[in-house]
């Protein structure tokens, strides 16, 4: 058997064994993985072990210390050089591109080179090992190696892994990012700048024409010096020419500082809203069962406002900045996107830990569009839907949304009420809507109650001063006294059952009444 | 709901919401006829079937010419607008401070404005369908009860309001004495007593209430068991 067999064999035993796949997925919660409830714990251990070990480097500049240090550096740098590894290992899959290698040879009829995956999985490492935090992560590692003592400097750039446990600190980094190319225009001028300055000043204050820069060095630390408005005076021009140099110099710095400010404080402003977004993001992956309400148009606001004084958690999305500065102000978490967007529902945690999607856009098109979506991402999501067109009723049920509501079609449905009886339906209305004193509410009968099993004119309705509407129970149950019933889903409403009607448990009482009297019947149902 | 005298209704305003209300007033056979200012418009809704004429909204002739302040009884101002709608509602009650204005509101403070206005009823549709939704979540069953039962389409169930005629069988008779639960398999909600007002008096309300003529009674129940009530009403039998 030729090496080349045998590896690919390897890489074959590897993708089925299930303990390897385990194991790697393992290293990558811990490592990589941002949503992992490992890796917080994780981030806070190493920067932990890399904060003590540059105190360590420090406390020994003046103060000798035992061979525990020693042992002690020895345990980080181990877990360091792991580290490295693993991060390297998990970054992609070795045999995953041998098995790629040789089913496409085995496609065209070739001969399998054992080369050419090799250099496809090298290639593939070297990217990682290329990228800023790698190379970092290498540096914080390689001044242990004795005969590279002299980089005992590079210790520091331990620091510099701090970067890659602190989220807030990559975010940083990642907005300065988005202006590299304004960066880099300021660099330029800024080596400009110090060149032409510095040749001058060392043209005309070198020690032969009376002044005191002594090399090219000095110049360039003297023009940096002055250029940045720091200003030591250590160095002083005394020529008239160096004086004149120096002037326009000084001109020029105020010109580079308030350019490089004004990058940093735009580039943040421009991403702040993002920043906000990433973060609202990040904390609701800590809640389950929360809402997400697509358009803060008027019903979603309505909604919000519900929710809010009920303190269930929820989560606005509009694509209109002016909407999402209005959820906030309002103290809402809010984000700012096109809910139509795939990646966006999913952001907001639609398929992991919403509970509940509501579109509720003055858009047709995108509420059918993100009912769907949701519905991909999550077959047992709870999805309430707006149709601002009767005809978008049944697309939404068709997207698969749980119920569809038409704004419209209410207003309708109220204004013909109207037409026709007046007050019977403002008062069934209002008790429906909540406005008034007197609301129409379940109670839950408790198994071994003492309701269980009695006989509705047994439930003391008139002391209380309730009026029954109906009861609801499971949708096989029949009984005489019920003279009309109608089936729910998955319940059946028995409407004005008889005095001698028997309750059981779970069976839910539909009753008319005061609020002080529901809960004193629900209280009564408790004792 | 039957037995109800043909109005006239104008429907003011022919967007989603106007052809809606058009829509389902016409389903329940009134007559309706439907004005907007925008030609194109017009077209459509006579193309959709519906009885429609453009008229300029804001003009007080073009008002009374349409019989605003004479024969129409109910006008629903449902621009998409909620300053036009305002000024609607009052060139209309200027005209007629008798007619019934129902108009929609956009904002919370519109509704305010509206009523100041003299509309007779503004409906919120974002504050209710926004209810209805909170409600489909927090509470499942009842909203899901209501629309099956009450509030659906194609229902048995309905709400009705009941007059009490003179010297019928619930003449005289207290509120909660009333027992049609056993007799028709009709819930009673409550009364509504001229004398005392518009507002419904709960039939649990600790003050007794005695029935007489002219009052109203609002009950849930079975189409056929509403129709068995009103025809022992009318007839004069008793119960």
């Amino acid at each position: 058997m030729s090496a080349a067999d045998w590896v690919v064999r390897l890489a074959y035993e590897l993708e089925e064994s299930d303990r390897y796949r385990r194991v790697k997925q393992a290293v990558y919660d811990l490592l990589e993985n941002p949503h992992s409830a490992v890796r917080p714990y994780f981030d806070l251990f190493m920067m932990a072990l890399v904060l003590s070990s540059v105190f360590l480097l420090l406390y020994s500049v003046k103060h000798p210390l035992g061979a525990w240090a020693d042992t002690f550096e020895n345990v980080v740098v181990t877990l360091f050089i792991l580290e490295y590894l693993g991060r390297l290992w998990v970054y992609d899959s070795v045999h995953g591109h041998i098995i790629e290698e040789y089913e496409k040879s085995e496609l065209i009829n070739e001969p399998f080179r054992l080369r050419r995956a090799l250099w496809a999985v090298v290639r593939a490492k070297w990217s990682y090992m290329t990228t800023p935090m790698a190379i970092i992560d290498l540096l914080a590692i390689l001044p242990s190696y004795r005969p590279l003592r002299i980089l005992r400097l590079f210790l520091l750039f331990r620091l510099f892994k701090l970067f890659r446990y602190a989220q807030n600190i990559q975010e940083f980094a990642s907005v300065l990012k988005e202006k590299r190319v304004e960066f880099f225009t300021l660099f330029t001028f800024l080596m400009f700048i110090l060149l032409v300055g510095s040749s001058a000043i060392y043209l005309f204050e070198s020690p032969a024409a009376g002044g005191q820069v002594e090399g090219f060095f000095e110049g360039i630390y003297w023009a940096l010096v002055t250029l940045s408005t720091v200003g030591y005076g250590d160095i002083t021009p005394q020529t008239p020419e160096g004086r004149f140099v120096t002037m326009v110099l000084i001109i020029s710095g105020i010109g580079v500082i308030s350019f490089f400010t004004s990058i940093v404080v735009s580039a943040f402003q421009e991403k702040l809203g993002e920043v906000h977004d990433r973060q609202v993001a990040s904390l609701l992956q800590k809640k389950r069962g929360y809402t997400v309400i697509c358009g803060f148009g008027r019903v979603g606001e309505v909604v919000a406002a519900y929710l809010h004084g009920d303190r269930r958690p929820f989560v606005v999305v509009d694509h209109e900045r002016d909407k999402v500065d209005q959820a906030r102000r309002l103290g809402y978490w809010a984000v700012h996107g096109k809910a139509e967007q795939l990646g966006m529902l999913r952001k907001l945690g639609v398929g992991t830990n919403a509970g509940c999607l509501l579109c509720l856009t003055g858009d047709d098109v995108v509420n059918v569009y993100a009912t769907l979506t949701g519905r991909q991402l999550d077959p047992n999501i709870q999805i309430i839907s707006r149709a601002n067109h009767h005809r978008t009723l049944d697309k939404l049920m068709l997207a698969g949304a749980t119920h569809a509501l038409e704004p419209f079609k209410i207003v309708g449905l109220i204004a013909g009420e109207y037409i026709g009886q007046p007050v019977a339906f403002e008062a069934i209305h209002g008790i429906v809507m909540g406005q008034q004193d007197i609301s129409l509410e379940a109670i839950r009968i408790p198994e071994g109650s003492w309701l269980d099993g009695r006989r509705i004119e047994e439930v003391p309705l008139s002391e209380l001063r309730l009026i029954l509407f109906g009861v609801i129970t499971p949708p096989e149950r029949e009984s005489d006294h019920v003279k009309s019933h109608y089936d729910l889903a998955r319940r059946r409403f028995q409407f004005n059952p008889g005095a001698d009607f028997v309750l059981l448990g779970n069976d839910l009482l539909l009753v008319f009444g005061h609020r002080y009297s529901i809960l004193r019947l629900r209280h009564r149902l408790k004792c | 709901m039957a037995g109800r005298s043909t109005q006239e209704v104008v429907v003011a305003g022919t967007g989603l919401v106007g052809l809606e209300v058009a829509r389902q007033l016409c389903d329940r056979g009134e007559r309706v006829r439907v004005v907007d200012h925008d030609p194109r418009r017009v077209e459509k809704a006579r193309h959709l079937g519906f009885e429609a004429e453009e008229v300029d909204l804001a003009d007080d002739d073009e008002l009374e010419r349409l019989g605003i302040g004479r024969d129409v009884d109910i006008l629903f101002s449902l621009l998409e607008d909620d300053a036009r709608n305002v000024f609607l509602v009052i060139s209309a009650r200027a005209l007629d401070p008798e007619m019934s204005i129902v108009s929609i509101a956009e904002t919370q403070e519109t509704v305010k404005r509206l009523y100041a206005a003299g509309a007779t009823k503004v409906i919120d549709p974002y504050q209710i369908s926004g209810y209805k939704i909170y409600e489909l979540m927090h509470r499942p069953l009842i909203a899901e009860t209501l629309e099956r039962t009450v509030f659906g389409k194609d229902v048995d169930l309905e709400i009705a309001e009941i007059p009490v005629p003179k010297g019928s069988f619930l003449d005289g008779v207290y509120l909660d004495r009333l027992g049609l639960n056993t007799a028709y398999d009709l819930v009673v909600l409550g009364v509504v007593d001229r004398y005392y007002g518009d507002h419904l008096i709960f039939a649990t309300d600790p003050k007794r209430h005695k029935i007489d003529v002219d009052d109203v009674l609002v009950v849930i129940g079975p189409r056929r068991e509403l129709e068995r009530l009103r025809r022992d009403l009318e007839g004069g039998r008793s119960a």
